[in-house]
């Protein structure tokens, strides 16, 4: 599991609400089944740019940014975050 | 008359610990300044109300059931009247699938209980749009 995987489930164990433990998850589980909320997934994205220090533009502020594990790391990836970054 | 509803809950306290744990941040990403220009964020009330706009918009959600171009939330803005109605405006993508959808005029309710508050949104349909089930 790469640092920027750990990261994103600690920001999920923190903010998201789920159901199920974040590190119990698969990269691609649904996360919007397993109990996030439209509400929560603002404080994920708000927690992951404080994890980060990047700022999520206007055109990644939607459902499908944060369906998954792996779809929140591909946002942080295409905002320049490379595993390993701090 | 053909109608469509949308209708969401959202919790009050989850809106009061968003606001304390992100403050203008929160609130910036999800209304727009017109919007929160008669909101005081400082008052014991404001989770209350931001968690009434915030099921508004949900409810919006449902009513123009998105697919490829999700609205964001700030396209569908809610107003409160000196006289305590509520108003929803679109714009953007929000307009522009409201009228794709053959949505009228907005009309919108909120309640608050328990801990949550809730909105319904209810429109009449032009029963010639497409997408209008039989």
């Amino acid at each position: 599991m790469s640092q920027i995987d750990l990261r994103i489930r600690n920001v999920l164990e923190g903010n998201a609400r789920l159901l199920v433990a974040a590190n119990a998850l698969n990269d691609d589980s649904d996360l919007y089944e397993v109990g996030l909320s439209s509400h929560a997934s603002v404080n994920v994205m708000l927690a992951c740019e404080d994890e980060f220090g990047v700022e999520f533009p206007e055109s990644l502020l939607r459902k499908s940014t944060f369906q998954s594990i792996g779809s929140i790391r591909r946002a942080l990836e295409s905002l320049g975050i490379a595993d390993g970054a701090e | 008359m053909t109608v469509r509803i949308g209708i969401d809950i959202q919790s009050i306290e989850e809106v009061k610990d968003s606001l304390t744990r992100f403050g203008a941040r929160y609130v910036g990403r999800l209304f727009t300044v017109a919007e929160l220009a008669g909101c005081d964020l400082a008052s014991p009330f404001a989770p209350r109300q931001l968690a009434e706009r915030f099921a508004a918009k949900e409810a919006v959600l449902k009513m123009l059931e998105p697919t490829d171009i999700v609205p964001e939330w700030k396209d569908i803005e809610v107003f409160s009247s000196p006289h305590g109605c509520q108003e929803i405006v679109l714009s953007a993508s929000a307009a522009q699938l409201a009228a794709s959808r053959g949505l009228g005029a907005l009309s919108v309710s909120f309640s608050h209980g328990g801990g949550v508050a809730t909105a319904v949104v209810v429109s009449d349909v032009d029963v010639n749009d497409n997408m209008v089930r039989s």
